[in-house]
């Protein structure tokens, strides 16, 4: 049983997150989460709102890109943050499900500003254990 | 000299040359003395500007100024120049916050006489000056008017009431890029940036103000205005969320033109598009409606600190003199004419983390500069001093009139919060002598001086080499960060 979560990388200018998961669906999820941890104190996130948000299946890369940035523009346009992800393959998509809230400058200290997850170094691999890895830089 | 498996030749004191390999189309060209190049090495920056010179298109030498440091697709701090007709157009050589850039105001005060007072005035910037992840500007633009900001930039502004004639003369092309096309913009990027002109944004952002404490080149302060003892307002901003949201949807076009054609890149953060293509043109078109975003928000930036100092002094704009000395962009591309082997010749000029340095005589610059070339800002870091440089003639023959735009990273975010080893970050930029106001501790730590090469030394590479002078040094004073 893979233990899902992430790290830093050494990087000088972005952050080069690691994340790791024992399944693709579970490492989108857990990238989210890492995501929206580098912006703010995700334990501070109430989940009063769900949204759904589907991403039709291309390579696996791709994919976790997409719903990165799919993640990362729920904040840029209406300043939802993500406390937890779910995520789902059905058929030829991935069903991504983000719950959180709305940012309350009152209750959620931000971290950093994150302009974009970058295509540079994207990697997701799978081991023969069922272990999935993703790497990806943060442009900040 | 030999990193890893990369090849140095150093061909002057400041430069060094990497030899062609594999699939380079020109060589590489890397402004820096042997003593940074300790550092350069120690990320992936080299390996990037060799990965540009595999492009099609690039001219002469794929070059990267001593602040270069690793980015994504292209190295920050790197320059690469195409032939307009069989090149191509990277938005990876521009980067996420389009026409990022500084603007420097100069005053009539004393930066001795505002010490008296400056933490109530660090205050009063900090709360007018919508700063910070997430901030919003007190301008609601509707779509109309947003189209107006995006092909007029600075003169939008102007037309606004929000800047004098003076601010967007004293502007890279006068504050606005031409070929700005709103209808290339995504509704994102457009929804980004309905609420965010005006705001300072957060990270490596900043509003300071300085001390001029020394002159080097008296003939250009006099033509910028600049006097030793001197308060200046530094305003480092861009085209915010509006111009990351550009660069990824075309990043997207480009990959996918990339996969059409079946082409092969190093790195796909390098995806790109011929610039007489349909998709190079559009993208030039967003790029420049991003660029004029920029200008503008930089703009209402400027109009805010000049409105809330006066009031703050009571003082009327006249007497406080705070006006623009110049605005220029380090995240860009633009077309230009250059000389290359010995004729000259359309380019586009990609510039990520470079400054455009015109050159003493360029018809480009207001008629006050052409004697002593275009204004240079180069900030350091918040503790030790940042610079005011201009154009020379070098940078025409050598770096298609690009120089340096910063002092470049030395440690990583983490490593810097780590260095502090649990001191407070506030105390230690106190140490400095300098005043801060920030939105985030956090951020505040991974912006610590230490973090950050000497800009001192960078400087000093780009006079040597010739393709910058120095103008003036400025040492902070206070800084406002989101």
């Amino acid at each position: 049983m893979i233990r899902p979560g992430y790290r830093l990388l050494s990087h000088t200018a972005d952050l080069f997150v690691e994340t790791i998961a024992g399944s693709f669906p579970s490492l989108c999820e857990v990238s989210v989460e890492a995501l929206f941890s580098l912006l703010t104190d995700r334990r501070k996130v109430r989940r009063v709102l769900k949204k759904n948000i589907e991403f039709p299946v291309v390579s696996p890369d791709e994919l976790l890109l997409s719903v990165l940035r799919g993640s990362l523009l729920l904040f840029s346009l209406d300043q939802f943050l993500v406390r937890d992800a779910d995520a789902a393959m059905k058929d030829d998509r991935i069903v991504v499900v983000f719950e959180g809230e709305p940012m309350d400058a009152a209750r959620h200290s931000m971290k950093l500003e994150i302009k974009a997850v970058t295509a540079h170094a994207l990697a997701v691999e799978s081991g023969p254990s069922g272990v999935f890895k993703a790497r990806f830089v943060v442009d900040v | 000299m030999k990193f890893e498996d990369i090849s140095l030749t150093r061909i002057s004191e400041t430069a060094w040359e990497i030899p062609q390999s594999g699939g380079m189309r020109v060589l590489g060209l890397v402004f820096a003395s042997p003593e940074m190049m300790g550092d350069i090495v120690q990320d992936q920056s080299l390996r990037q500007v060799i990965n540009v010179a595999h492009l099609p298109g690039i001219l002469h030498r794929s070059i990267a100024m001593p602040d270069i440091h690793w980015g994504y697709g292209f190295p920050i701090g790197g320059v690469a120049a195409m032939d307009a007709d069989e090149g191509v157009v990277s938005p990876g050589g521009v980067g996420y916050d389009i026409n990022c850039g500084v603007r420097l105001l100069r005053s009539n005060l004393e930066a001795a006489s505002l010490r008296p007072r400056l933490p109530e005035l660090v205050a009063a910037l900090h709360r007018e000056i919508p700063s910070g992840v997430g901030s919003r500007g007190s301008i609601k633009l509707d779509g109309k008017e947003m189209n107006k900001v995006l092909s007029e930039g600075g003169r939008w502004a102007l037309s606004k009431g929000y800047a004098s004639d003076g601010d967007v003369d004293f502007s890279e092309g006068g504050g606005r890029l031409p070929g700005a096309d709103p209808e290339a913009v995504s509704d994102f990027a457009k929804r980004r940036g309905f609420d965010q002109l005006g705001t300072l944004g957060a990270g490596n952002h900043f509003l300071e103000i300085d001390e001029v404490d020394e002159i080097y080149f008296p003939e250009a302060a006099a033509a910028f205005g600049l006097f030793q003892g001197q308060a200046v307002f530094f305003i480092h901003s861009g085209s915010r969320g509006l111009g990351y949201q550009v660069c990824d949807d075309y990043l997207d076009v480009m990959a996918a033109y990339i996969r059409k054609e079946r082409l092969s890149l190093p790195d796909r953060q390098l995806a790109c598009a011929p610039i007489n293509s349909d998709e190079g043109r559009q993208y030039l078109s967003a790029l420049a409606a991003a660029a004029n975003f920029a200008f503008a928000n930089r703009q209402l930036l400027a109009h805010q600190t000049r409105e809330t100092i006066q009031r703050f002094l009571s003082m009327g704009p006249r007497d406080a003199g705070i006006r623009t000395v110049y605005d220029v962009g380090h995240n860009n591309a633009k077309f230009e004419t250059h000389e290359v082997e010995g004729k000259p010749r359309n380019v586009l000029v990609h510039r990520k983390g470079a400054t455009c340095a015109l050159a003493p005589g360029s018809r480009e610059l207001p008629l006050d500069y052409r004697k002593v070339g275009q204004p240079v800002f180069i900030p350091g870091d918040m503790g030790r001093c940042s610079f005011v440089l201009s154009g020379a003639q070098g940078a025409a023959k050598l770096s298609f009139g690009s120089t340096c735009h910063g002092a470049g990273r030395r440690l990583g975010r983490t490593a810097a919060r780590r260095s502090l080893r649990g001191k407070s970050v506030f105390d230690e930029i106190a140490k400095w002598g300098v005043l801060v106001a920030c939105a985030s501790r956090k951020m505040l730590a991974e912006e610590i001086p230490e973090a950050y090469k000497d800009v001192t030394a960078v400087v000093d590479v780009v006079e040597r080499a010739g393709i910058a002078r120095k103008v003036a040094r400025l040492r902070p004073v206070a800084v406002i960060k989101g």
